[in-house]
């Protein structure tokens, strides 16, 4: 067997692992994500509290579990919310070309044109800063969402621009097939392979954004957890120095990452 | 040379109209964001019924969108984007002092990465050999996953400069790049037939690689602009840098919507420029 396969079947079995622990973070561990034990703030790990506890006394192992659920389930939400669109106007571009191509390429351009995290940045600046936490979780990744289409819609609006010419398509056309059914039946369904691709590559960007955009602050809000709030606890490096434990989430934000890249088939394999 | 010119006139209209609507979408922002033109002293409760309408009347802000529009785009054709609400000063003289701190990291930790990634690259397209190979993608794969803001910390800990956490953080995307671009070309049969008459390496890069690969450099020197400045806000905001990333965050958390939009569109500007520029450049070269 090919090291790249065998890579690929190590990081497959990983991520599984990885989000499976999340989604059933209350049957893995008897610890909710904001009890506090008092009396063991920053305590070392034990057979209690297998990663130790943070400064305020809370579980770091429910905390990273808890916080894989929220990084590992919306992350892809927000990846198929900006495919989703990236899909559908980047089909209908290639598909009708014309003044609709010009202006939903234009759109991508100017949404591309802006810096990503300043705009989050502002979008986020629009929420009051103590919001709900379940609401800054969803406004955080619905932010990202709608952000991150205009790269992907790029790719798909060459894959379809491609199809457009294709004996298919011109086929379908001469049978006077109308657009919408040649879009939905024809270069859709072709169009599986690439969606999926954009789809599996925004995730880890997706993971990487909010971990930044929580580290500063404007992500996802305490007392839930998610990889991005966790990794402040490193700010403080005398604590970190001290409890080297308190390095695991950022341990398994980059395993995981790692592991989607290495999962993701290679262009040639998409093609 | 006319079409030169063409194109370059071109670009310049796609830079205002794209100005003009970064800008009509941020004052979108600010005039309906919750709380537009309310002072918060109007809540103070030691305040006569005269001194809050006296606030009110201070603060009467046009109302339309469009008047509001028309009046930043009229302050900023003179310099002046208006007052920061947090920091109540001009936004222009915050933007002067700040912007040159942010440039010269970026422009820095760009020059940096790029020479980093080059010679990475470089030495993986044309010394094949495995641990060369394995390497460069362990190395990459590895900082491409760790997050800016995480950077930004491991610098602060090392007492690394500002501009070095904003090359780690751009060099392994342009070294991706740059190796695929370098191994496709080394790869063509014209390089191939180059080898075969004896053609030295330097030569082959030279005259057969970097001519046929320069439209693509170009555009990434645009695009890793444009890294550069997102990387720079967390970077400058945990490293305590004095520019406008750390500016920008700031202004988000305190609120401060006008500061906040025009340092986006600030930024957005320049690597629209940038991106302009690289492809002008490219164009006059060919």
């Amino acid at each position: 067997m090919k090291p790249s396969k065998i890579a690929r079947m190590v990081s497959a079995g990983f991520l599984c692992t990885i989000f499976l622990a999340g989604l059933f973070a209350g049957g893995v561990t008897r610890y909710s994500y904001a009890t506090q034990f008092r009396e063991l703030p920053n305590s070392a790990p034990s057979t209690a509290h297998f990663l130790g506890t943070d400064g305020l006394g809370r579980d770091l192992f429910a905390r990273v579990l808890y916080g894989t659920r929220i990084s590992l389930l919306l992350a892809p939400a927000a990846a198929l919310l900006s495919t989703l669109i990236a899909g559908v106007f980047g089909a209908l571009a290639g598909l009708v070309g014309g003044w609709c191509e010009k202006v939903i390429l234009a759109s991508a351009d100017l949404c591309m044109a802006l810096p990503l995290l300043f705009v989050l940045l502002a979008l986020r600046a629009l929420l009051p800063l103590d919001i709900d936490p379940a609401v800054s979780v969803v406004a955080t990744f619905v932010l990202l969402g709608l952000l991150g289409w205009p790269s992907s819609l790029r790719v798909v609006w060459a894959a379809s621009r491609n199809m457009r010419r294709s004996d298919f398509v011109l086929l379908a056309n001469a049978t006077g097939c109308p657009r919408w059914r040649i879009l939905l039946r024809h270069v859709l369904p072709n169009l599986r392979a690439v969606t999926f691709a954009q789809f599996w590559i925004s995730i880890p960007i997706y993971v990487l954004s909010e971990a930044t955009l929580s580290m500063l602050g404007l992500g996802v809000m305490e007392p839930l957890p998610s990889w991005g709030n966790l990794l402040r606890g490193l700010e403080d490096f005398s604590v970190v120095s001290a409890n080297p434990w308190r390095m695991c989430p950022l341990v398994v934000l980059v395993l995981v990452v790692i592991s989607f890249q290495l999962v993701l088939p290679r262009q040639e394999e998409i093609a | 040379m006319k079409h030169w010119m063409h194109q370059a006139g071109m670009r310049l209209v796609v830079l205002v109209f794209l100005s003009l609507l970064g800008g009509l979408l941020s004052a979108t922002l600010v005039r309906f964001a919750p709380g537009y033109g309310v002072d918060e002293r109007e809540l103070d409760p030691r305040l006569s019924r005269a001194s809050v309408d006296s606030i009110r009347d201070t603060n009467r802000l046009p109302s339309g969108l469009f008047s509001y529009y028309g009046r930043f785009l009229a302050g900023a054709v003179n310099g002046d984007f208006g007052n920061s609400r947090w920091l109540e000063r001009p936004i222009s003289s915050l933007i002067r002092e700040r912007f040159p701190v942010t440039f010269r990291s970026v422009l820095l930790g760009t020059l940096a990465a790029w020479a980093a990634a080059l010679a990475g690259s470089l030495v993986v397209a044309f010394l094949p050999g495995f641990a060369f190979e394995i390497s460069g993608t362990v190395l990459s794969s590895t900082l491409i996953a760790f997050p800016t803001a995480v950077v930004a910390m491991f610098a602060v800990y090392l007492g690394a400069p500002v501009f070095a956490a904003i090359a780690v953080v751009i060099f392994p995307k342009l070294f991706r790049y740059l190796r695929n671009l370098f191994a496709h070309a080394s790869a063509q049969p014209y390089v191939l037939a180059a080898q075969a008459r004896g053609t030295g390496q330097a030569r082959i890069l030279s005259h057969h690689v970097v001519p046929n690969i320069a439209p693509a450099l170009f555009a990434l020197l645009g695009v890793s602009l444009s890294m550069g400045f997102g990387a720079a806000i967390p970077i400058e905001a945990l490293c305590d840098s004095p520019g406008i990333g750390q500016l920008a965050w700031q202004a988000a958390l305190n609120r401060d919507l006008p500061l906040i939009m025009t340092v986006t569109l600030l930024v957005t500007v320049i690597t629209v420029g940038a991106n302009s520029l690289s492809d002008l450049a490219d164009r006059g070269a060919r």
